[in-house]
């Protein structure tokens, strides 16, 4: 009997909870965009990485391209605030697909729907200290859906990354000899 | 042991059933209000009414409350919104059309952008009403706007007649129009008042 209590409680306060979530994310707006975490990222003094992050636009949603058609759209844009003589560079961003929607079928927007692929290369100076960083940055979009937009988001995107010395020499030349940070 | 399975799953069922009902029953939190339903949450209310500054016109301000005895349309759009972009053009014909049975269209801009773009903006679409600029309070006292656009059909009285979210046919607005432009009668009760 008392392994049967015990049980209804843990179900009960397990049921209370996942609601309690569902209401918290309703009360807090919605997101219409979700980042897929990314492993750590391993880089060496002077060697510049490849690095893809990854986002998905929920179901139904729509958001628009890097690259809207009209320049009243906002444009999706991914930016980081690295740590000192680190440098995130050349943002690529994916074309957008050229959509039209009920709301004016005669009309084809630059969005991006599904998953979202912003490629980027990681620039650690030659002075990088070793160690492992949390990278923070913030993908910038707004999302409409096919009869309403929402208002702009800020989706917060965060990595680590992890600086250690190695003997491989630079796949390119250093891009300058100027604090990364000055650009 | 079998039985116990069965026990705790039946409970599990019957709370989790009676928490999504208790849930259902619960008033919808503002921001997510959707377009027309008779569960709505601003039916038959006041409009909460506001004071913002309008565009265009050197500092001039709107109050809601001044504009008792007319039919209003609270249109909350911003320039970034295709539907709203669609919408726009039926608005400036059905303020045409029904001005002179009392109707007052208003528009309040949800735009972070500066005034002289939104301007800018509304004249290129040829808006022949009063252009707001929104604010977090005022969109707040309208349920948080939780997309565009969104509109508020006000009656002669100041009562919200009915609220849409998200773009719908012209037919559908026209109707919600007449609906707060009301039967004759009604609009000669609410202007001797």
């Amino acid at each position: 009997m008392m392994k049967k209590l015990l049980a209804v409680s843990i179900m009960v306060v397990l049921c209370g909870s996942l609601l309690a979530q569902q209401e918290n994310v309703s009360s807090q707006g919605r997101s219409y965009v979700e980042f897929e975490p990314l492993n750590t990222v391993a880089v060496r003094p002077g060697v510049i990485t490849p690095v893809q992050f990854t986002f998905h636009v929920k179901r139904g949603y729509h958001i628009n391209s890097n690259k809207p058609t009209t320049p009243e759209l906002i444009p999706t844009t991914l930016g980081f605030t690295p740590p000192p003589d680190l440098v995130i560079a050349k943002v690529q961003y994916p074309a957008g697909q050229l959509t039209s929607f009920p709301f004016d079928p005669t009309q084809k927007l630059s969005v991006y729907s599904g998953d979202v692929v912003v490629k980027a290369v990681i620039i650690p100076q030659r002075a990088a200290p070793t160690g492992t960083y949390t990278v923070h940055g913030e993908f910038k979009y707004q999302a409409c859906d096919n009869n309403a937009c929402y208002p702009p988001k800020k989706l917060p995107v965060q990595f680590d990354l992890k600086v250690s010395k190695g003997t491989r020499k630079s796949t390119r030349p250093r891009p300058n000899r100027q604090s990364p940070n000055i650009h | 042991m079998k039985s116990s399975v069965i026990f705790v799953s039946v409970v599990v069922v019957v709370i989790t059933g009676l928490l999504f009902l208790g849930k259902s029953f619960t008033p919808r939190p503002p921001g997510v209000a959707q377009a027309s339903n008779n569960e709505d949450q601003f039916n038959g209310k006041p409009a909460p009414d506001f004071e913002l500054p309008q565009l265009g016109a050197k500092g001039k301000t709107l109050k809601l409350s001044e504009l008792k005895g007319k039919a209003v349309v609270v249109n909350f759009w911003a320039t970034w919104c295709e539907p709203c972009k669609i919408e726009m053009p039926w608005l400036v014909d059905l303020q045409k059309k029904y001005s002179g049975e009392g109707l007052q269209i208003i528009g309040i801009a949800m735009d972070d952008t500066d005034d002289k773009t939104i301007s800018e903006f509304a004249h290129k679409m040829g808006v022949n009403y009063p252009v707001l600029k929104g604010s977090e309070k005022v969109a707040d006292l309208y349920g948080g706007i939780d997309g565009l656009p969104t509109l508020f059909f006000v009656d002669r009285s100041g009562k919200i007649v009915e609220h849409e979210l998200g773009l719908r046919s012209l037919s559908v607005i026209e109707a919600n129009i007449k609906k707060s432009l009301g039967s004759s009668e009604s609009a000669r009760a609410a202007a001797t008042q």
